[in-house]
């Protein structure tokens, strides 16, 4: 070929123009049947799965970006520090002050509280585990609100774990990795949560919009919620346990009620994972089944009875002195749930009585609580209500 | 008749050839780094948090504008899907939104090429706007819910920032080789 003229390649007449926008054209289409095949909504730990991997290698790098930043920030912690070290102690002395008279009222409720749940033979939540991580990297804008945590599948964390930290609740976990998970924020928009008003017991729908006051949706009851209100979650549907702090009712401009989060009182940097799993992932759900009313409250006591009544009782008393022997062996650290009152002897602890149409019944229930609360004092044994058979 | 371009006048003019890997790999690679700085968790005081603008916008609408190419929309579809998975969007979230910049910017582009800075900069805007509408659009679609329109506006405002990146890919790149003519 002649030096200078154009080789076969070069002849070719590439329509570039065209030929880009078929390729965008194609891309596009690409993209919309990606954005059509993934429903968040539905996200499923295994939908999760191809994402997993890079949470993987994006974790480690973002940790390693933070890292030098927590430095600095310690560095000039340390300065502030010093620097207002008087004041800082003259406020927590005024703080110290305050709060010991509300640790003592703390301290006598948390006594009688103990003291009415034994009496109702109520089986209080078991210690939830929990697993510390930091948050390595989020992203807070409009249409995704998510977070990945340098803790993973190694640590015990698992899809749908809740995820709290010193001020309330953050989020759930929807992706697990081997040493990272990717946290759906309560302010995502797909995210909805359960709650509970605390003062009037109204259950609504925190819906997220992206931003960091959720919205209140289906709030059930007549004039339910007010402003400052206290949000709990409510526990129903089983992804979060009940009574995790979220935030106060506030009014919005666009005329819903929002919540204020407590997470919005400062960065959200260490944070926990409970190791909480869904009702549904229970392998025996009939741990569930709760016993009716009338076989867990006390008998009502008999208008007339004789001597010969309250002598029965006193022996049924008496008698019911060796069920303690074998009572906390029922007792599983199951969620909040009534206990089935133990009426049958030890060799069938796991199997439903009639109630006890006889008074022994607080005795049992204190022993039976006992390895669930551990008392501050000892507690008298609650007579009160065998008095009445006795008296007469 | 146009003098073919052949090996001599290409050494002569080898020094101004500008490859792919300079105006599309290494760009696509800082709005890769940038994007997982400004997602660093770094707590600020005062409440302050880093700002989170899309910085492959700025690509999507210098990429077409400085010389039409085969591979630039397949890097910035890539780049699209590095924020889906990234900020944990839909998959194709990124990927529609940023290529859909790049088509109508790859339209328009012989109307803005020549123009004096502060008109492409104020269609970069508009494209900008465009593109947060959009993302609005789809994100109601897919979860039923509104967002927040407020957050919205915050990011608009912050990827604002990106302004001065596709001032400069512009400056640098949109002249700096004959063939891109």
């Amino acid at each position: 070929m002649p030096y200078g003229e154009k080789s076969s390649f070069e002849a070719i007449k590439v329509p570039l123009t065209w030929g880009v926008m078929v390729i965008v054209a194609g891309l596009c289409i690409i993209g919309v049947l990606l954005f059509l095949g993934d429903r968040r909504s539905d996200m499923t730990e295994a939908s999760y799965g191809n994402r997993a991997g890079f949470d993987a290698a994006a974790g480690p790098a973002n940790n390693l970006l933070s890292t030098p930043a927590h430095w600095v920030g310690g560095i000039a912690g340390w300065f502030d520090d010093y620097l207002f070290a008087v004041s800082e102690n003259r406020r927590l002395r005024k703080e110290v002050a305050d709060l010991t008279q509300y640790k003592n009222s703390f301290l006598q409720a948390k006594e009688l509280n103990r003291r009415y749940e034994t009496l109702l033979q109520l089986r209080t939540d078991p210690e939830v585990a929990m697993v510390t991580a930091r948050s390595v990297s989020v992203s807070r804008g409009p249409f995704n609100n998510t977070r990945l945590i340098n803790a993973g599948r190694e640590d015990g964390v698992k899809f749908g774990h809740p995820v709290i930290n010193e001020q309330g609740l953050i989020g759930r976990v929807v992706g697990t990795g081997g040493q990272v998970s990717r946290v759906l924020s309560v302010t995502d928009v797909v995210s909805r949560v359960p709650v509970v008003i605390s003062r009037t017991d109204a259950r609504a729908i925190m819906a997220g919009d992206g931003g960091g006051y959720p919205r209140l949706e289906f709030v059930r009851g007549k004039d339910a919620v007010k402003k400052g209100d206290q949000v709990l979650t409510s526990g129903d549907g089983g992804i979060f346990p009940r009574g995790l702090l979220v935030g106060e009712v506030v009014p919005s401009v666009d005329g819903v009620w929002r919540i204020n989060l407590y997470t919005n009182r400062g960065p959200i940097d260490m944070v926990k994972v409970l190791k909480y799993d869904d009702f549904s992932n229970l392998p025996d759900y009939t741990i569930l089944s709760t016993p009716p009313v009338t076989d867990v409250l006390p008998p009502p006591p008999a208008p007339a009875q004789g001597q010969a009544a309250g002598q029965g009782a006193s022996s049924a008393a008496s008698s019911s002195v060796a069920a303690p022997v074998a009572a906390p062996a029922t007792a599983r650290p199951t969620a909040t749930r009534l206990t089935t009152p133990p009426a049958t002897p030890p060799a069938q602890p796991a199997t439903r009585a009639a109630p006890q149409a006889t008074a022994p019944r607080p005795a049992q229930a204190q022993t039976q609580a006992q390895p669930q609360a551990a008392p501050v004092t000892p507690a008298p044994p609650p007579q009160a209500p065998a008095a009445p058979a006795d008296g007469d | 008749m146009r003098t073919p371009i052949n090996k001599n006048m290409r050494r002569g003019l080898a020094g101004k050839i500008i490859g792919p890997h300079e105006w599309i790999g290494i760009p696509a690679l800082l709005a890769m780094a940038a994007t997982l700085i400004m997602a660093t968790n770094i707590p600020l005081p005062w409440g302050l948090v880093l700002p989170e603008p899309v910085w492959p916008l700025a690509l999507a609408f210098s990429w077409p504008l400085i010389r039409p190419s085969y591979i630039a929309p397949f890097v910035l579809a890539a780049l699209g899907l590095f924020l889906d998975f990234f900020w944990g969007a839909p998959l194709g979230f990124y990927v529609l939104l940023l290529m859909i910049v790049f088509s109508i910017t790859f339209l328009i582009r012989s109307y803005i090429v020549g123009q004096d800075m502060t008109i492409v900069a104020g269609v970069y805007v508009m494209s900008l706007i465009g593109f947060f509408i959009l993302g609005t659009l789809l994100t109601t679609l897919y979860a039923g819910q509104v967002p927040r329109l407020l957050g919205v506006a915050e990011q608009m405002f912050a990827s604002l920032i990106t302004v001065p990146v596709m001032w400069w890919l512009l400056d640098k790149y949109l002249h700096a080789d004959v063939r891109f003519q």
